[in-house]
């Protein structure tokens, strides 16, 4: 299992350098159902100009619009869900932490520590956030299983690595880009 | 239920504090004669001036039942170990004797207050003056007549939004540019109503059509006084069936019980979350050279959003007069004054965001957020997070609360 683990993190690496590739902060990710990868996502937020495009909201719409179009019903959707874990290269920010747990997702594996923004437990612990409604015909909040620290270092220094460069798409540069000179 | 005024309430990155919270220092205090007021202030303030509690107003003044109002006066503060009449400074005791006085002992806040939340709780007590620390968003510290008016017309424009089609009623978005009273983009909630095309180029198709929904109303060059107002009571429906509301319910979706109908349902596809996309939609069509090709932005532009940038341009070398520090305009904007994202866009909605939306309006660098109805067990603005206080957040957005007296609070107990 915990081979496992390293294998599914891996790919979801992979999709954070697509990401770097394509001048994006790396993030990747993979979904797994029944030990096998049903969808993967990288950053877009970039090329979208849309903030929220996140490699988990990337993942879960490609599984969505598969779904839809393979005709399956709203009750067999959530129930895939049930069955579903993400490996994220870095902790699910609150937007993306708060989406899982709406969609009702069982597990999450992420590699390093979202200090800024992190919902599943650095900011705010959207993972386990479980509360009875006060009005009964309400739907129970739902948490998921959340483990960090798997490959912790490798997410690191991609981020390092795309930060060193200077993020040419950042509003503002505290640090002067690198010049690449062209011949 | 008392009727409310239609109002705008700046919801504060900290909780407000309740003056019993709120540490307090004891001060003697007596009841004068409004004749002598003048005179025995300006001899308070040579002989006992309240060094440590500038903040608090010396007079208090209460307006008795039969009419006749009345003057209370801090005369020292009072030490909380010594017994009253030692403790007084000889020149303020002499002042309670020429004035026949009767001094008494009472609480006082001790620090000045932080927000005008924490502000209104303290006059409870003792009336204290209020200096709203300088912030580069516009409307904590109050609302002109003129933009409360825009404020109030772009919420009841949303609420009709909400309202129109199916009278299912779902929570609704719009993105607005203050400075020039345009739409950028709006949305309701998408969970039932999703449709994906079967392919990539269908999906841009339909994101294309979207977008001329919304160019139609730049076109339209809509403002905040040609929306029409609500008439009254047109929003009952509201109360019918609000468990429709992405974000008041967003667990829905976890719910096993429904039909097995074919899914044409995005569970994540919440109001400001559409909107977003909406917005980013548009960015790329007015500035489709953005990232690839530098000298073709702005080439396209219609000539409202020429009256935009040249507003905003004004605006922002404002904001630089004025402030110190790097406003979030001024950063976000290129040479051209095309917004970072939303930077500079106030987002209206009519129920405080989930924690989802909250975070995805911090991303996409929303500056102000308006929503009417407080969303209780799901909110994330107030209610049960607070992400305007998260400090380690890279963008931090201001809240309003616009309180519309038609409508209902189908979940405020």
């Amino acid at each position: 299992m915990e081979s496992d683990n390293l294998a599914y993190m891996e790919l979801a690496i992979h999709q954070a350098k697509l990401a770097s590739e394509s001048l994006e902060v790396p993030v990747g990710c993979v979904i797994i159902k029944d030990g096998e990868v049903i969808a993967s996502g990288r950053n877009r937020t970039t090329e979208t100009r849309n903030a929220t495009r996140h490699a988990e909201m990337e993942a879960i719409d490609n599984l969505l619009e598969m779904w839809q179009r393979d005709g399956l019903s709203k009750a067999e959707v959530a129930k895939n869900f049930s069955q579903c874990i993400l490996y994220v290269t870095c902790e699910p920010c609150i937007m993306c932490a708060a989406a899982l747990s709406f969609l009702g997702i069982k597990e999450v594996y992420y590699g390093c520590a979202n200090e800024k923004f992190g919902g599943c437990g650095s900011i705010l612990s959207l993972h386990s956030s479980c509360s009875e409604p006060f009005i009964s015909d309400k739907v129970p909040q739902r948490g998921f299983k959340c483990t960090g620290g798997l490959m912790a270092s490798e997410a690191i220094s991609l981020f390092r690595s795309f930060y060193e460069q200077g993020n040419p798409n950042a509003p503002k540069p505290h640090r002067p880009l690198v010049q690449k000179k062209v011949e | 239920m008392n009727k409310q005024l239609q109002q705008i309430i700046h919801i504060p990155p900290n909780p407000p504090v309740s003056p019993t919270h709120q540490p307090t220092e004891k001060v003697y205090a007596a009841l004068i004669e409004p004749k002598h007021a003048n005179t025995i202030i300006r001899r308070l303030n040579q002989i006992a001036p309240l060094q440590n509690l500038q903040h608090l107003k010396r007079i208090q003044k209460k307006q008795l039942q039969g009419g006749k109002p009345e003057l209370y006066v801090v005369l020292c503060l009072a030490s909380e170990n010594e017994t009253k009449s030692n403790r007084m400074p000889p020149d303020v005791e002499d002042i309670v004797n020429s004035y026949h006085l009767t001094p008494f002992i009472t609480e006082v806040n001790k620090y000045a207050a932080l927000s005008k939340e924490e502000w209104e709780e303290q006059c409870k007590l003792w009336p204290t003056s209020y200096h709203p620390p300088t912030y580069n968003i516009p409307g904590i510290t109050g609302f002109s007549e003129e933009d409360s008016k825009a404020v109030f017309n772009f919420m009841k424009s949303t609420v009709e939004l909400a309202k129109s089609g199916d009278h299912l009623i779902v929570n609704a978005a719009m993105i607005v540019d203050p400075l020039v009273g345009q739409i950028i983009a709006s949305a309701c909630d998408e969970v039932c109503s999703w449709h994906t095309g079967t392919s990539k180029a269908k999906t841009e198709t339909c994101d294309f059509k979207q977008l001329e929904g919304f160019t139609s109303h730049v076109d339209a060059n809509i403002t905040a006084k040609d929306i029409t107002f609500l008439s009254n009571g047109s929003a009952n429906n509201l109360q019918q069936c609000y468990k429709a509301v992405s974000c008041l319910n967003p667990w829905w979706f976890a719910q096993q019980s429904f039909h097995s109908s074919p899914c044409y349902c995005h569970p994540l596809r919440h109001a400001s979350i559409v909107a977003i996309e909406a917005s980013a939609a548009r960015d790329r069509h007015l500035f489709p050279g953005f990232g690839h090709n530098e000298k073709s932005y702005g080439v396209d532009c219609n000539s409202s959003s020429s009256v935009s940038l040249a507003k905003r341009q004004r605006v922002d070398l404002e904001n630089v007069k004025n402030s110190g520090e790097q406003d979030a305009n001024t950063e976000g904007s290129n040479s051209l004054g095309r917004p970072y994202l939303c930077t500079g866009y106030d987002i209206y909605l009519i129920w405080e965001p989930c924690a989802m939306c909250a975070m995805a309006l911090v991303h996409q660098r929303i500056r102000r957020i308006f929503y009417a109805l407080p969303n209780p067990e799901t909110g994330a603005l107030g209610s049960v997070h607070r992400l305007q206080g998260e400090k380690s957040l890279n963008h931090h957005y201001a809240v309003f609360r616009v309180v519309m007296p038609e409508l209902e609070f189908p979940v405020e107990r």
